[in-house]
């Protein structure tokens, strides 16, 4: 399971996360959507140990991001927004080199880049340096990276960047898969489709806070009840904020969580 | 997987590090693979400059101790040990400032650390494998300049084969204290300074840079008469004192290599020698403790800091820098211009450089504590010519590192934007041509106003005056054609780091050629003025019965060395910017 407790985040004055309460269980695809700078990068950081929270508690599988850290991390597959790859080793190289640093080895660690190789079509290329590597190509490797090990949670930064019509295609239905199989995969997207077509939760942030929590059906009946689209009400929840300086957010933001609470359940609750 | 993950089935430490390991060595494999394949030329005449140059401080070192046995056979062995000490700890404390700034680019702003701290690595691994890099990029030019030293100290001295076996565990465990103590700083100033590290880190350069100074004042301070002559060696031996401290590393290293240079001195070379190692392996320590429970908060806490907008500055002094190039195309204008606001706005750029032109002016100032006896009109120009042109060396010297470590990245740096560039219709030449520009103007202003200072403290004669601005327009114009050209020629595109672009083959060679312009341009303006001022005077005037047309040639040689180095520094000019014109036009982006 994946908790966030009250965590807050701050960058000097600058509230970056403020106070969310999460919680997201095994075998759920959980995505969060929100403009930019909303604050979902961060939750991404902190969720993967790059960032710790200025109050509050993230925890992952019951071990916590700050005290047990490196039991955390162990549990999550991470793919950032810019994933980071050495030009100078062939894609099977950063396979093995990810692979054996979470205890993969010989066979196994073997059986396991045949597997995502095949999966992800690398086969072509996956002795090639990376640096002769196109943007899906990259993107194709990282994935299969965080995949490698069979993790329990899944992280995603903006999944589908860069990769072409096909591989979203094979990426959506291997998500699927995955949270079928009893992974937690937790994406940020900007795509609102994507998250409409596969996510069994949505969250929406806006200037640090949640402001909409909910499953897909509870998704639609919000669009219905407010007679729009469901672009329409995102941007109905995050644009009336956009251009208020952040007294006026904050106000904003309590009388926005007040409506929330009578169309959908109470935000940061549990499913 | 379990849901709950446990703490038992964690990579064991050394197991984490041959892991690492492996993954470094492949890195390295494929870059030297690739250099030796695809740039075989390239490589070998890097390789080959390098090797002259080693060679040619190897001469200098070999014959400067020579010289020194010779002259002072009583103190020669106490003067180089005041020497090595005074040279060591002025290198160790340079070490511990390179080796944190180095660090905080590495620790705290690499897109590689991000990747590594969310992997199950322990948190000391990370800073370890990155602690090894900044142990290499700081030290490479502490190699380069102490190995042909050393070797030449134990040739001079017929030490014994093992002093050169000895001397490879002594540097390196030397090296290991101040880049560990550099680490160690780092790490503590990025966790306990909320606001602004690096303006720390640079105080803490600045402090180093002087005590350095004030180590130089302790050397030079004083009234010194009859240069290069025991009783001189004597006072400069009392002032050397100043590092003789038995508590520092450098102390150490000093004492471990003059030992080991004497056959009966062994057991005191291995016990300083593991004094050193045994410190290494302590500071190694600390800085792992330090890793452990300081890394990963501190990453944290920096990209915690207040946020802040940041708006441009310094738009008078654009307007004015824009006026004063009216005459320059717009073009070319417009891209210098931009390349002085990104150089200005990165203070890792320039505060580099700032330390060691304060370590310059410290020296110039010093100067005028020789008081050497103007009243021998033969010695006083001797002396001042050459003191002055070793300063027009020294400035040159200063400024190749300048160019090859900013000038020579830009063009790699430029790679990933060139589309800007691309899509604004400027030619390809245009760009190369400002680049040049600003590297050239760039370095002039400040060499020739630090000749300057150096020749009005010398009170140099104004003739010399005249050739030193005239060596800094032919140096300046040289070292930007070199860093440009090659720049261009040997672009390193993969690569974000300027850092690393300059330690990469492109940087070395353009260090190395640029290293052998400023001495071949010195030597061929230096020896001819030296020798037609010093024929002026009455003390080489015995002379003329021998060869009377001895003042005819050698002023004929003063023109002719002037021209040299004129077309010398033309060559170096035109043909690096040639080759990179064209390297360049091709270039596909």
């Amino acid at each position: 399971m994946i908790e966030f407790q009250n965590v807050t985040r701050s960058f000097g004055r600058k509230v970056a996360v403020n106070g969310l309460t999460l919680a997201v269980d095994p075998g759920e695809l959980f995505a969060l959507l929100g403009p930019n700078g909303a604050g979902k990068t961060t939750t991404i950081k902190m969720l993967t140990g790059l960032l710790r929270p200025s109050s509050g508690s993230v925890s992952v599988c019951g071990c916590d991001l700050v005290k047990d850290q490196r039991d955390a991390t162990r549990a999550i597959g991470y793919v950032p927004e810019e994933p980071f790859l050495y030009d100078k080793l062939s894609g099977r190289e950063f396979l093995e080199f990810a692979g054996q640093m979470r205890g993969l080895d010989g066979p196994k660690l073997r059986e396991c880049i045949a597997r995502e190789s095949d999966f992800f079509e690398m086969d072509d290329f996956l002795d090639d340096l990376a640096e002769t590597y196109s943007h899906g190509m990259r993107q194709r490797l990282v994935f299969a990276s965080a995949l490698l090990h069979d993790p329990p949670v899944l992280v995603i930064d903006e999944p589908m960047i860069g990769l072409d019509p096909r591989s979203v295609r094979e990426v959506k239905d291997r998500l699927r898969t995955q949270a079928n199989s009893g992974t937690i995969v937790f994406m940020s997207t900007h795509t609102l489709a994507i998250a409409e077509e596969i996510a069994d939760r949505i969250g929406i942030m806006d200037h640090g806070r949640l402001r909409f929590l909910g499953t897909q059906h509870e998704l639609r009946d919000a669009v219905k009840s407010s007679h729009t689209s469901l672009e329409g009400l995102f941007l109905e929840m995050t644009n009336g904020h956009a251009a208020k300086g952040e007294a006026g957010a904050e106000q904003e933001a309590r009388s926005e969580s007040n409506r929330s609470a009578d169309r959908s359940p109470p935000v940061a609750n549990d499913p | 997987m379990s849901q709950n993950a446990s703490t038992s089935d964690f990579l064991p430490a050394p197991a984490e590090g041959r892991v690492f390991a492996l993954m470094r060595r492949r890195l390295l494999s494929t870059a030297l693979a690739q250099t030796f394949s695809r740039a075989r030329f390239r490589a070998t005449l890097a390789v080959l400059l390098t090797a002259i140059l080693w060679g040619g401080m190897f001469w200098m070192f070999h014959d400067g101790f020579q010289f020194l046995r010779d002259t002072n056979r009583e103190i020669y062995a106490d003067v180089v040990h005041g020497l090595f000490g005074a040279f060591l700890l002025t290198l160790m404390l340079m070490l511990i400032v390179s080796a944190g700034i180095i660090l905080y680019g590495s620790l705290f702003r690499s897109r590689e650390v991000g990747f590594l701290l969310t992997l199950p690595a322990r948190t000391e691994r990370v800073f370890l494998h990155k602690f090894q890099e900044a142990l290499v990029l700081s030290s490479w030019g502490f190699v380069l300049l102490a190995s042909p030293m050393l070797i030449a100290y134990g040739v001079v001295a017929q030490a014994p084969w093992y002093y050169y076996v000895l001397l490879l565990p002594l540097v390196v465990a030397f090296i290991y204290i101040p880049v560990a103590i550099g680490g160690i700083l780092c790490l503590l100033v990025v966790r306990l300074v909320r606001d602004n590290p690096l303006a720390v880190l640079i105080g803490i350069g600045l402090l180093f840079a002087a005590a350095s100074a004030w180590i130089g004042w302790g050397l030079w301070s004083g009234p010194q008469n009859d240069l290069l002559t025991p009783a001189w060696f004597q006072e400069v031996l009392s002032r050397l004192r100043i590092a003789d401290q038995r508590l520092l590393p450098s102390w150490w290293l000093t004492q471990g290599v003059l030992d080991a240079a004497d056959p009966e001195m062994l057991a005191d070379a291995t016990l300083f020698m593991t004094l050193l190692i045994s410190n290494a392996l302590f500071f190694r320590l600390v800085a792992l403790w330090t890793a452990a429970g300081v890394y990963r908060p501190a990453y944290s806490g920096l990209r915690g800091r207040a946020y802040r907008r940041k708006r441009s500055h310094g738009a008078g002094f654009d307007r004015l820098l824009e006026w004063l190039m009216r005459p320059v195309p717009v073009p070319v204008r417009i891209l210098v211009l931009k390349d002085l606001r990104l150089f200005r706005r990165d203070p890792l750029q320039w505060s580099q450089v700032l330390i060691f032109v304060g370590f310059l002016l410290v020296y110039f100032w010093t100067i005028p504590r020789f008081n050497y006896d103007a009243a021998a009109i033969g010695t006083y120009i001797g002396w001042v010519n050459m003191v002055s042109f070793l300063n027009v060396s020294v400035v040159g010297l200063l400024l190749s590192t300048f160019t090859t470590r900013f000038v020579y990245p830009v063009i790699s740096l430029e790679g990933r934007r060139f589309w800007v560039l691309g899509l604004t219709g400027v030619r390809r030449q245009t760009i190369l041509w400002a680049k040049f520009f600003f590297a050239a103007a760039g370095t002039l202003a400040p060499c020739s106003i630090l000749v300057l200072i150096s020749d009005l403290t010398l009170q140099v004669l104004w003739e010399v005056l005249l050739i030193h601005q005239l060596t800094s327009l032919v140096l300046c114009a040289g070292l930007a054609g070199i860093s440009v050209g090659l720049g261009a020629w040997l672009p390193n595109l993969r690569e974000e780091s300027p850092a690393r672009i300059a330690a990469g083959f492109g940087g070395t060679l353009t260090l190395v050629l640029s290293t052998l312009y400023i001495l071949c341009v010195v030597v061929l303006m230096a020896l001819p003025t030296h020798f037609h001022l010093a024929a002026q005077n009455a003390t080489l005037s015995r002379y003329s019965a021998a060869w009377p047309n001895v003042q005819w040639w050698l002023t004929f040689w003063w023109i002719a060395g002037t021209a040299g180095s004129l077309l010398l520094g033309v060559a170096a000019t035109v043909i690096p910017l040639r080759m990179g014109f064209r390297a360049f036009c091709r270039q596909e982006f």
